[in-house]
């Protein structure tokens, strides 16, 4: 059955999909982001302390988070002809290789205003020890019936 | 490798130009540059995260839909923050830890697309010893419309 902004209700979860971290999956992301911050590369300058914090060794991009959570939304949001508006994140806690990573929404409120349909939802990516990682709430557009082709211009 | 063969991977280079935390001007605009944005560097990015949306890859079905045509997913201002800033820009200092972003969304980039991004620093502050910048962004297609705007915050190496 396909979401719809009628049949949605507060509580409704979003499952995403779970995510492998590794060397190359860091390294991927890299090529795929340009972003080749030594953070993500370096062994040896991850020896080096930030502040108060030593990581200990490479970690995984906190946007690597930013896409998975948008890979979520979208693939829920496509097949109702809606579409992701707004992200926020705030990171929580480093993912290193080895982790295993995956996304969660659960649908906090449902608005209209006088032109659409918003779905406010939280979300949060766990590891596989359940902490938090990374959390952040979205705004799914649910348009209303005809405008979707001109918006989506 | 598959784009931008002349994309500096090395962001060791030309870190003595870069702006420290002293330096940036909350305000002041960052230099840009105008990126094309291909078919390529779209799926290489879908594939760092797993994307596999036939919107992302496969033209007839793209055509088919709403959209008219193949597009990008929302979160490609990944790439773009970094496709569109010189090596000598801030956000590239190693160390650079992100703490936060937050993005809003208009219309969807698309393959062939030339990118434009207007940038700045809009704030900073020290909180807990730690030295923030605020940065302030927006990306437009060749056409002048918004794709998308968002802020961040980094926390700057000391």
């Amino acid at each position: 059955m396909s979401t719809s902004f009628e049949n949605l209700t507060v509580g409704d979860m979003i499952d995403g999909p779970k995510f492998d971290v590794s060397r190359e999956s860091i390294r991927l992301f890299c090529d795929g982001s340009l972003d080749y911050n030594p953070l993500h590369l370096d062994d040896d300058y991850m020896k080096n302390s930030f502040g108060k914090t030593n990581f200990g060794g490479i970690i995984m991009h906190g946007m690597n988070n930013f896409g998975l959570i948008t890979r979520m939304l979208t693939d829920w949001a496509y097949p109702a002809g809606a579409i992701q508006r707004r992200l926020e994140t705030r990171w929580l806690k480093p993912v290193k290789p080895g982790d295993t990573i995956q996304p969660l929404g659960v649908v906090k409120s449902k608005q209209s205003t006088q032109k659409s349909n918003w779905v406010l939802i939280d979300v949060l990516v766990r590891n596989q020890r359940g902490e938090h990682v990374a959390a952040g709430e979205a705004m799914v557009e649910f348009p209303t019936s005809g405008s979707i082709a001109a918006r989506a211009g | 490798m598959t784009q931008a063969p002349a994309f500096e991977t090395d962001f060791w280079k030309d870190a003595n130009l870069r702006k420290v935390w002293d330096d940036i001007v909350p305000g002041e605009p960052r230099k840009t540059i105008p990126y094309k944005l291909t078919l390529e560097a779209i799926q290489l990015y879908c594939r760092s995260v797993g994307e596999d949306h036939p919107l992302y890859f496969d033209e007839t079905y793209a055509k088919k839909t709403p959209y008219g045509g193949l597009i990008a997913p929302p979160s490609i201002h990944i790439l773009l923050m970094f496709a569109c800033t010189p090596t000598d820009d801030w956000m590239r200092t190693p160390g650079t830890i992100n703490a936060g972003q937050s993005w809003s969304y208009n219309k969807p980039a698309r393959p062939g697309d030339t990118i434009t991004l207007q940038a700045r620093a809009l704030d900073k502050f020290i909180k807990r010893e730690r030295l923030f910048v605020v940065h302030d962004n927006v990306f437009f297609n060749q056409h002048g419309d918004v794709i998308c705007s968002g802020r961040g915050q980094t926390i700057r190496p000391a």
